[in-house]
């Protein structure tokens, strides 16, 4: 199951024969999963899926992101889970529990770092995370964000953060760190919600005594709350490049249930892209594939996922593949995000 | 004090009254009708087609019949003051109740949902518009209508106030109110959590022209699709009497009507695509074996069971997913039906059979047994319950 080691050594955006791979690695973990997992079996076999012959990609058996919520999913001994990684649900009842081994919680960290490099590059920056110290208030359990907050952390160095534990902006520490790191390239790093929140609305300019300028900010997470503010990624990254003349910004689109191939933002046609890592399609109410361009539930493939069967899901989430500019070098698929389905007044009578 | 545990008055004020009522009086009865009038008046009444059932409910034909039906000679008047607890999904339920409470000769107050809907706007301002009117003066205090989150004490004083306390279900809402202590001489009707069944002949299936096919799925679209399921009245098993291949065609031929309809009249949304996926595949995890699945796009799921199980009432779907079962002997079909099944609509058989299979079997479950297309149709008579009765007090005279 060592297939991912020679994607780890090419270039993440390199598409060439992907489809080709990409399907045989995508069947293998249908295979895999169906072997391992009883759950996964039981519902493969309902759906008929043949593993013999020739399958396109859109062919394979896929899990809806909610039932992970539902049921425990697992493709490995029990006693081998080494870390749970909870959604921060904030839709809905339940969270989403996906379970790791050791094996895939490396190839997590491997697949971000192929992934990241190009933006981040080779050597560890110093590192500010625009959150409070997750460890603060850990248990043996992840939530989504203090997931993704140790998951970048590999890219870091010299951690700070610039919440305090009252979630209060703290500059003297924001100070000291400038100080140390503003003239050299330095990563700043913090949910979509919580860099607007924070370093576009409350922070105040002149309490900051050092320029920005040179920082990388990458940030992700749900745009549900930019939604509301009628805020897109333009307008964000224009505050961001008044207030602080950062223009680096990278916004990032991931699932928990899918860590680790996370989907980069292609600056020059203001989109996601695949790597060789991942891939989606776009599919209808009824699940009918959609063609380029047209609004539907995003479905997404990551390779990653060994410890529970989270290769091929299908979310909640409403995107369209877009054709890139002709002047873009990324040759992989760029899509773009509108956010999650907004869930209907339910008929009936239990609830009041 | 925040404006959610603030009692919000739609109809009423807190100066209400707590006499009883004469059952059916004349005052009551004129004010459904006209109330039933004002509803048709409303603008786009045709298009919400629960409001268009209510107004055709409360007409003053059907208060005649109810009269006659239920008017007894014993002697009979209402308890006093009836506290109704009413749920938010069914948009309408909340008036019926109170329209029982009233035609049995009681004061009401009910609370409803905190989510606005618009049948709640438009049935408020028809409530308040009718009892304008000066010949209803009468009533004026014996109708309120509430709206509050939140509020312990206030729900703590009705309940020891009020003569009868009722309560529609789920069963958290029931636990919940349960908390707070009634009158000892007062007493509560519960409407917990149901589930509900149909029973089709497969051999009238096959026999009947495309036409009346056509009319037999709308009304179990009505049923079903209608309301997502979530009616407690809505079926979620589907019994098919019949021999192996008879019921083979007749399923095909059923459930490719209802493909049709519902292609052509239901909205699935996007996120009830993705959790009527997720609710598949939990319930196929939990049947394993024990079940085929067919499907008709994302329009239909079924799950077909090749035995039944204990707690068949937690095979539940929604958004048209359906379980069904086949057997020649529907007798055998009696011991699964526990307290928690309520309605068993029917097509194909006779009724007298159907009573059967509930009566001679004396099982646990099931309340009503109703063609298929009056699932939704509430009645008087609900849970078991002769609300003419429950909702009054009998004066023996010798």
């Amino acid at each position: 199951m060592n297939f991912l080691k020679n994607l780890f050594n090419q270039d993440p955006f390199f598409m060439h024969k992907k489809e080709i791979f990409f399907n045989e690695k995508i069947l293998t973990l249908t295979k895999y999963h169906y072997k391992k997992s009883p759950i996964y079996k039981s519902l493969i076999d309902k759906f008929n899926f043949k593993f013999k012959g020739k399958n396109n990609l859109e062919n394979f058996p896929y899990l809806p992101i909610t039932l992970f919520k539902e049921l425990d999913l697992i493709s490995v001994p029990k006693n081998n889970i080494i870390k749970t990684l909870f959604s921060s649900g904030t839709s809905g009842s339940g969270r989403s529990k996906i379970y790791l081994d050791k094996f895939n919680s490396l190839n997590q960290i491997k697949t971000l770092k192929s992934i990241m490099t190009k933006f981040l590059g080779h050597e560890r920056l110093p590192m500010l995370i625009i959150d409070r110290d997750p460890r603060s208030n850990t248990k043996d359990n992840f939530t989504a964000k203090s997931a993704a907050i140790f998951g970048f952390s590999i890219f870091g160095k010299e951690y700070t953060y610039l919440l305090d534990k009252n979630n209060k902006i703290d500059y003297h520490t924001l100070n000291e760190f400038l100080k140390k790191f503003h003239k050299k390239k330095f990563f700043v790093f913090g949910f979509t919600s919580f860099i607007y929140e924070n370093l576009i609305m409350k922070i105040n300019s002149k309490k900051i005594n050092y320029k920005m300028n040179n920082a990388l900010l990458l940030h992700g997470g749900g745009w549900k709350k930019m939604e509301e503010k009628k805020i897109s990624n333009k307008t964000f990254k224009e505050k961001l490049f008044k207030k602080f003349r950062i223009k680096n910004v990278q916004n990032y689109y991931g699932l928990v249930e899918q860590t680790g191939s996370i989907f980069v933002e292609c600056q020059k046609c203001n989109s996601f892209v695949t790597s060789v890592f991942s891939d989606v399609l776009i599919r209808d109410n009824n699940f009918k594939v959609l063609k380029n361009g047209l609004k539907g539930l995003i479905q997404l493939f990551s390779l990653v996922p060994t410890s529970y069967p989270g290769h091929n899901i299908i979310t909640e989430d409403i995107g369209a593949i877009i054709n890139k500019k002709s002047n873009c070098k990324i040759n992989a698929k760029h899509f773009v995000v509108y956010g999650r389905s907004v869930k209907s007044e339910i008929r009936g009578c239990s609830d009041v | 004090m925040s404006s959610l545990n603030k009692v919000k008055y739609l109809v009423g004020s807190e100066d209400y009254e707590t006499k009883p009522f004469k059952p059916y009086n004349k005052i009551t009865c004129d004010f459904l009708a006209e109330f039933s009038k004002k509803l048709n008046l409303q603008k786009n009444i045709n298009k919400i087609s629960d409001l268009k059932a209510l107004a055709f409910w409360c007409r003053k034909k059907n208060i005649e019949n109810l009269i006659k039906k239920n008017l007894s000679n014993e002697m009979r008047i209402g308890l006093g003051l009836i506290f109704h607890i009413t749920p938010s999904n069914i948009a309408t339920n909340f008036i019926y109740s109170l329209f029982f409470g009233l035609l049995s000769g009681n004061s009401n107050v009910v609370k409803i949902s905190s989510k606005e809907t618009i049948q709640s706007k438009i049935i408020c301002k028809c409530l308040n518009l009718t009892l304008k009117q000066k010949k209803f003066i009468k009533l004026k205090k014996r109708i309120v209508i509430i709206r509050y989150e939140n509020n312990d004490n206030y729900t703590k004083n009705i309940s020891y106030k009020c003569n009868l306390r009722v309560v529609w279900g789920g069963d958290e809402t029931i636990k919940k109110i349960r908390k707070f202590e009634l009158n000892p001489s007062s007493t509560e009707i519960t409407f917990a959590d149901r589930s509900s069944i149909c029973i089709i002949d497969s051999n009238s299936i096959i026999k009947i022209n495309n036409f009346n096919l056509s009319i037999l799925v709308e009304k179990f679209y009505n049923d079903t699709y209608l309301v997502d399921q979530n009616a407690c009245s809505s079926p979620h098993i589907i019994f098919w009497k019949g021999e192996k291949n008879i019921n083979r065609i007749a399923q095909k031929k059923f459930w490719n009507k209802v493909y049709v309809i519902v292609k052509k009249k239901y909205n699935l949304e996007r996120s009830s695509a993705v959790d009527k996926y997720t609710l598949l595949c939990k319930k196929i995890s939990f049947l394993k074996n024990n079940c085929n699945f067919i499907k008709y796009e994302n329009f239909i799921y079924i799950l077909k069971l090749k035995k039944l199980i204990n707690n068949l009432d937690e095979l539940r779907g929604k958004w048209g997913l359906f379980y069904e079962y086949e057997t020649n002997n529907l007798n055998k079909i009696s011991i699964f039906l526990n307290k928690k099944f309520q309605t068993m609509t029917y097509f194909g058989l006779d009724k007298n059979a159907c009573k059967k299979i509930v009566v001679d079997n004396l099982t646990d479950g099931i309340d009503r047994i109703v063609p298929i297309g009056q699932a939704l149709d509430i009645s008087l008579n609900w849970d078991g319950f002769d609300l003419n009765k429950s909702l009054t007090r009998i004066i023996e005279i010798k």
